[in-house]
């Protein structure tokens, strides 16, 4: 008699077999880009503007919040609206992630319960449909940059690694409070609170210099500080980011991935009764 | 997981599916969904709320290849998790399957997942998540399309679709990806009189040396017509297993139904 293709057996908490595990996640790759792509098309199927959106979203976006500081910093200096979009748009990357990386698994419940496939595809395609609204927002940001007469320089090709640390940041993130949210649902709701905070803990109405040094603690317990202060170096002031900034950002990325993706892997084969 | 395409190989009377003393168990809580408050109020009661389930219990079943394979049960029964089972969507909690080929995983019910994208993305999305590459998709999405016979909707969001063209989408999937072992569940066996009997005809079609094929249904009197073995599951045992009308008679009489024409035309 022939070997089984596939045996099942009864589910130990603990890892599954990773080498295993990767290559069929790599096999679905195409799924992760299409879900995204379709994902895309059809969040502004309805609307007159459709695609334009992922433009019109950023500036609309970056307007707003220039209204604020205006108001209340009583500033019209350019550079800090070079600096807050340039930060906006980053803190969406991750915030988007957040957002769609939430309900990835419970609204994924039907494909869950009649599909077998690696779960964590879905917080993955999450991550990559918030790069995708980010892309976009970068070119924008390009422009205000030209328009504002900020100068580019070579120093600005920092904001590369910077980008990177981020994107595993948001991985983590959103693979972490997509597992959180099968068991805890709630999580959800404190989400949009969650952010919100986020962004006025983070160095992007104001910059990371200007923080009073009494609230100096928020840059080490916000992940998001060090590497939005880098970003902004890089791509606003065309300075190398500090070291330092770059490494705690990347501590805190490398943390959340692991133990997040640890804890999901571990209970991923439980999903399907907890829906 | 191997390509869902069957490969030619003469496999009648082979093992395709061995289930050797599965059991599934799970806690459901009480509550509909674990939220907050329902927790503080649990954290007064002193524990969470829960609710043991023995979905099934020390299963044995194997299915060769060649086989068409019945199964039946009233509702809450263990059917459709034993096919959740086979198709490694849940973990059983005690014993053993073992599968010989590509198993179809109810891919089709995983269609419409995502009801606002169109039935076009749907089929695409799910065969991909099942482990399909899009050309194998594209092969046969026209098939689908066909079979389906749901024309230009095909590219409408589906929650604009009407629960009949939504399982005909789905019946078009499960019957056009060609696995070594597939597996109908009811929730594919509606729609209007025309498209039963069409997919009746299909189901037919499908009986082949070389695959295996599990229907999980109401539908008796199909069964007795395109089944070659019969199983009864009753509150997650397995009852009897055998020849078709001998095991149906049995479970009608159980019912305490006789052959009232009810079940018999519940397609």
């Amino acid at each position: 008699m022939s070997t089984p293709l596939q045996v099942y057996e009864p589910f130990r908490a603990g890892l599954p077999k990773l080498g295993k595990y990767w290559k069929s996640l790599w096999s679905r790759r195409t799924f992760i880009s299409e879900y995204s792509k379709s994902e895309l098309r059809e969040q502004h199927f309805d609307s007159v503007f459709g695609q334009l959106w992922l433009v019109l979203n950023p500036l609309l976006l970056s307007g707003v919040y220039f209204i604020l500081i205006v108001i209340i910093g009583g500033t019209t200096d350019s550079s800090r609206y070079v600096h807050l979009t340039a930060s906006l748009f980053l803190f969406y990357l991750v915030a988007n992630s957040l957002t769609g990386g939430v309900k990835s698994i419970t609204a994924g419940q039907r494909l869950i319960l009649n599909t077998a496939f690696p779960r964590i595809m879905l917080p993955i395609s999450a991550v990559v449909i918030a790069i995708f609204k980010f892309v976009p927002t970068l070119i924008v940001f390009i422009v205000i940059k030209a328009v504002m007469g900020s100068p580019f320089s070579i120093e600005m090709l920092w904001a590369i690694p910077v980008l990177l640390i981020t994107v595993f940041l948001a991985l983590g993130l959103a693979i972490t409070i997509s597992c959180i949210n099968v068991y805890f649902r709630d999580i959800a709701s404190f989400l949009p609170y969650l952010t919100r905070t986020l962004l006025y803990l983070s160095p992007i109405l104001y910059e990371a210099s200007a923080l009073n040094p009494n609230l100096k603690a928020l840059e080490i317990v916000n992940p998001l500080f060090p590497i939005l202060d880098s970003w902004s170096r890089a791509l606003v002031q065309g300075e190398v980011p500090q070291t330092s900034s770059m490494l705690q950002g990347l501590a805190w990325a490398t943390g959340i991935f692991f133990i997040g993706t640890y804890f999901f892997l571990s209970r991923e084969r439980e999903f399907a009764v907890r829906l | 997981m191997s390509s869902l395409s069957a490969s030619k190989l003469q496999k009648t009377n082979e093992i395709a599916v061995s289930i050797r003393n599965v059991g599934l168990t799970y806690t459901t809580a009480i509550d509909r969904r674990p939220t907050l408050k329902a927790r503080v109020k649990a954290l007064g009661r002193g524990g969470k709320q829960t609710r043991v389930v023995r979905a099934l219990d020390d299963v044995n079943l194997d299915v060769e290849y060649g086989q068409v394979l019945g199964v039946i049960g009233t509702n809450g029964a263990g059917k459709s998790s034993l096919m959740r089972c086979v198709a490694g969507i849940l973990p059983p909690s005690q014993g053993r399957i073992e599968v010989y080929g590509s198993v179809s995983t109810l891919l089709a019910l995983g269609v419409g997942f995502n009801p606002s994208m169109s039935g076009r993305d749907n089929v695409f999305l799910g065969g991909l998540a099942a482990g399909m590459s899009r050309d194998e998709i594209e092969g046969h999405f026209e098939e689908i399309a066909d079979f389906s016979e749901l024309g230009d909707a095909i590219d409408a969001p589906m929650r604009t679709y009407s629960s009949g063209m939504y399982a005909r989408l789905a019946f078009s999937v499960a019957a056009t990806v060609r696995p070594d072992i597939l597996i109908i569940d009811e929730a594919l066996s509606t729609g209007d009189a025309k498209f039963k009997e069409k997919s009746l005809n299909r189901v037919k079609e499908l009986r082949s040396d070389d695959r295996a094929l599990i229907l999980v249904s109401h539908a008796m009197q199909t069964l007795r017509e395109t089944c070659n073995d019969v199983a009864w599951l009753h509150k997650g045992k397995l009852i009897q297993r055998g020849e078709p009308n001998q095991v149906i008679d049995a479970y009608q009489e159980f019912l305490h139904l006789g052959k009232s024409a009810a079940i018999d035309e519940d397609v």
